[in-house]
């Protein structure tokens, strides 16, 4: 009894698996998926335009890049966009290694939000992916061809992505982080915006020789000669654009969006410049100083008479370079910082945070979410301000820059 | 006698199965109703909960019976039956959404198109046989997987920790009495644990300071759902309404996974393999449940009879699936309530009659 029961088990389960393993488990033929790397969208003609940089494993030990492609689909939504795309192209999009979605600019004439928020909404997209607005339109940032990368995207995320021992002067964003901000009480939310810049002759001859490698990776219906051509572009993101409810509303420039690093994110690494210092014998020199430790805060404080905003900055820098004329010491030894030079860098942060505050009276959007500070921590007086807290907010402002002295 | 569990597998049980079915939709539920509040809220249940099983404790110390012999003594076979009727009803009910959330789970994140309705069906095999045996395997499997569950939860935790935003639960209580009541309310379905404890209530032998031991085990438990509320917030804010798959997502925005790759898997594995036992246990005490009423010779029959049930919600009412949802989460509540918290407290009642009868037959 004991033995038919346990053999009617085991047929049981083989019939099972064999029920379970002979489907196809609604997987799709590899050879039909595209890897798509980047994603760009535009609006032209009253429909989303999105164009998807996908990359192509090659099975060969020969050439060891992969070949890229770009393919664009179109509909009256981002969903249907890329849905058009497999369907034109036969492949299945996948965008779960998508890491980098490119707005053109055409979309801010409209809320951004719009297009942005699918990739919070579904999983086929990593909402960790970076996000970018491009000044003009976002499928030229990924057709065109740069001496960074073979792939544009990549090299883009290089040039956003900073990571430690670079500066931090790209105000990166992420979908997760766009959006968060763009449906906080602030309203307001940030991306960097990227340039095209031409490269000058150095970047050239850097890409003639080390860019040997680059020569595969032929964009489809682009000859060798016109690839050849667009190898002079290189990718400025250090500009940030801002939003107020979707909408763009302005930009903080090179300077600005690295003060706004520094008041969000800790800066270690990241070098500031001070000119033009008065040296022992009267003459001019520039110091470059890395900052070695930052501290910051930016709190809102609110009473029924005031309300303020007490931003802190302690920054401990160290020499990295410094023109003299006659150095006695070694830039690896912690040589002491004049403490005209620190000054010097106090007051001219201090003058870019109050510079930074005003462009966001001024555009309206609250990059530096006062008003979400002012909602969490002084909700008692949440309601008398929160019409008007731009305007009315006052800034203290305490740099403390320090060194070797 | 022997008893089928050891006070310690009843502590690990409480630590490796009860939290894990409160982290899929449960906290993008709780705060699309009240916002930075959903701790809140998380937290009343939590203190419901500790009422519950407070009492259920305090129970065990006056009698040494099970439920259905306690409901016999009380109530007499028919009351008793009818009494456990209404907890069959409660675990079919209360299976139905972890369930569908884990095979949504699965779908979504393991299958590029819409796979066949077999791609669950390997978590059926396994409930049901987790079903047909007797309460020690729920002990055992407990004495495993609590440390899948620890370290899961330990892996996730410390890679989200980084990028959480803990000003981001402030101020409390802004959503104002009525939205966390409400979203305590929604999500009663997710706790009344008492339930299961009651079902345990005399399968093991209760010494001396077991109580404390059970009272810690679920203190540790809530405290990971209390943690894990506010690291979800913390880490999705504004949009965290729309994360149906939290703790898939919280680990993935550091910095060292955009280096290394989704290594968070394995945190994230070590709880699904704890889920799919933690999703048995409705399943197995509603076995149980039905096998007391009906009676059946055959130990697998009742097993079949519920995963039936559930595999027929799964596969036929999917394309209902909001409405389904919103019955459970909307209209019956109140039975959560009463089910999974009142009437497991209201045993208390009964084990101090039993103890009054044992004090008089000692006396004689």
């Amino acid at each position: 009894m004991q033995s038919r029961k346990s053999k009617f088990i085991m047929l049981l389960v083989l019939f099972v698996f064999i029920f379970f393993f002979s489907n196809d488990f609604g997987l799709i033929n590899v050879e039909k998926t595209s890897i798509i790397t980047a994603v760009a969208i535009d609006y032209e003609n009253d429909e989303y335009v999105v164009t998807a940089q996908i990359a192509v494993p090659e099975a060969t030990d020969t050439n060891t890049e992969n070949q890229k492609a770009q393919l664009s689909g179109k509909g009256a939504t981002v969903g249907e966009a890329l849905k058009d795309l497999g369907d034109v192209s036969g492949w299945f999009p996948k965008l779960s290694f998508c890491n980098l979605i490119i707005l053109g600019n055409s979309l801010t004439d409209d809320n951004v939000i719009k297009a942005v928020d699918y990739f919070t909404k579904t999983l086929r997209v990593q909402d960790s992916a970076l996000i970018a607005l491009s000044e003009k339109n976002a499928k030229d940032l990924l057709t065109l061809a740069t001496p960074l990368d073979n792939i544009s995207s990549f090299a883009l995320q290089k040039i956003i992505l900073k990571n430690t021992g670079f500066d931090k002067d790209v105000a990166q964003s992420d979908v997760k982080t766009f959006c968060s901000d763009y449906y906080s009480i602030s309203e307001s939310s940030y991306m960097p915006l990227i340039k095209v810049i031409p490269a000058g002759e150095s970047q050239k001859s850097q890409s003639s020789g080390g860019g040997t490698q680059n020569s595969g990776g032929m964009n489809p219906g682009t000859s060798a000669s016109e690839q050849k051509g667009d190898k002079d572009n290189l990718f400025d993101a250090k500009t940030t654009a801002l939003f107020l409810k979707g909408k763009k509303v302005g930009e903080l420039d090179n300077n600005l969006t690295l003060i706004f690093n520094m008041l969000t994110s800790p800066i270690k690494g990241t070098v500031l410049t001070v000119k033009d210092m008065p040296d022992k014998n009267g003459e001019k020199s520039n110091y470059l100083l890395m900052v070695m430790r930052s501290i910051r805060s930016v709190k809102v404080k609110a009473d029924e008479n005031d309300l303020k905003v007490k931003i802190k900055i302690n920054l401990y820098c160290k020499i990295t370079d410094h023109t003299s004329k006659n150095s006695d010491y070694s830039l690896s030894q912690n040589i002491p910082i004049p403490k005209i030079v620190l000054e010097k860098l106090e007051k001219d942060l201090t003058s870019n945070i109050e510079e930074l505050i005003e462009t966001s009276k001024q555009s309206g959007c609250d990059f530096l979410q006062l008003k979400q500070k002012l909602y969490r921590n002084n909700y008692k007086h949440y309601a008398r301000y929160k019409d008007n807290y731009l305007s009315v907010i006052k800034p203290e402002i305490k740099v403390t820059v320090s060194g070797q002295t | 006698m022997q008893k089928e569990l050891k006070t310690r597998q009843v502590c690990l049980f409480l630590i490796a199965f009860t939290p894990i079915a409160k982290l899929f939709i449960m906290p993008s539920v709780l705060a699309g109703k009240a916002n930075e509040d959903l701790w809140i809220c998380t937290l009343i249940n939590v203190v419901l909960d500790f009422f519950t099983i407070a009492s259920i404790i305090y129970a065990c110390k006056n009698t040494d019976k099970n439920l259905t012999q306690l409901l016999e003594s009380s109530f007499g076979k028919l009351g008793a039956k009818f009494i456990v009727g209404i907890f069959f009803i409660y675990f079919i009910l209360k299976a139905i959404l972890p369930i569908s959330e884990q095979a949504d789970y699965v779908k979504l994140t393991l299958y590029t198109l819409k796979p066949t309705v077999l791609y669950f069906l390997p978590f059926f095999i396994v409930a049901f046989y987790v079903c047909t045996k007797n309460l020690r395997v729920l002990g055992r499997s407990a004495d495993i997987l609590w440390l899948f569950t620890i370290i899961g939860f330990l892996i996730l935790f410390a890679l989200s920790i980084a990028n959480i935003d803990f000003g981001a639960i402030l101020p409390l209580g802004a959503n104002g009495v009525k939205k966390i009541i409400d979203g305590s309310y929604t999500t009663l379905l997710w706790f009344g644990d008492g339930a299961y404890l009651l079902f345990l209530m005399g399968e093991f032998k209760f010494r001396k300071n077991d109580g404390k031991k059970i009272i810690l085990s679920f203190l540790i438990s809530s405290l990971i759902v209390l943690l894990f509320m506010i690291i979800f917030y913390g880490t999705f804010t504004y949009i965290s309404h729309r994360q149906r798959f939290a703790f898939t997502e919280i680990s993935k925005y550091t910095s060292v996974i955009n280096n290394l790759g989704r290594f968070d898997y394995i945190g994230i594995l070590l709880i699904l393999f704890s889920n799919v036992f933690a999703l048995s246990v409705p399943l197995f005490f509603a076995s149980k449940s039905l096998d007391y009423i009906l009676g059946f010779s055959k130990k697998w029959i009742s097993p079949l009879i519920v995963i039936g049930i559930q595999l027929f919600i799964l596969i036929f009412l999917n394309e209902y699936y909001a409405s389904v949802e919103n019955f459970l989460m909307s209209k019956i509540n109140w039975f959560f309530l009463i089910v999974g918290n009142i009437l497991p407290a209201l045993c208390v009642l009964l084990t101090k009659k039993e103890s009054k009868k044992q004090y008089a037959i000692e006396k004689i």
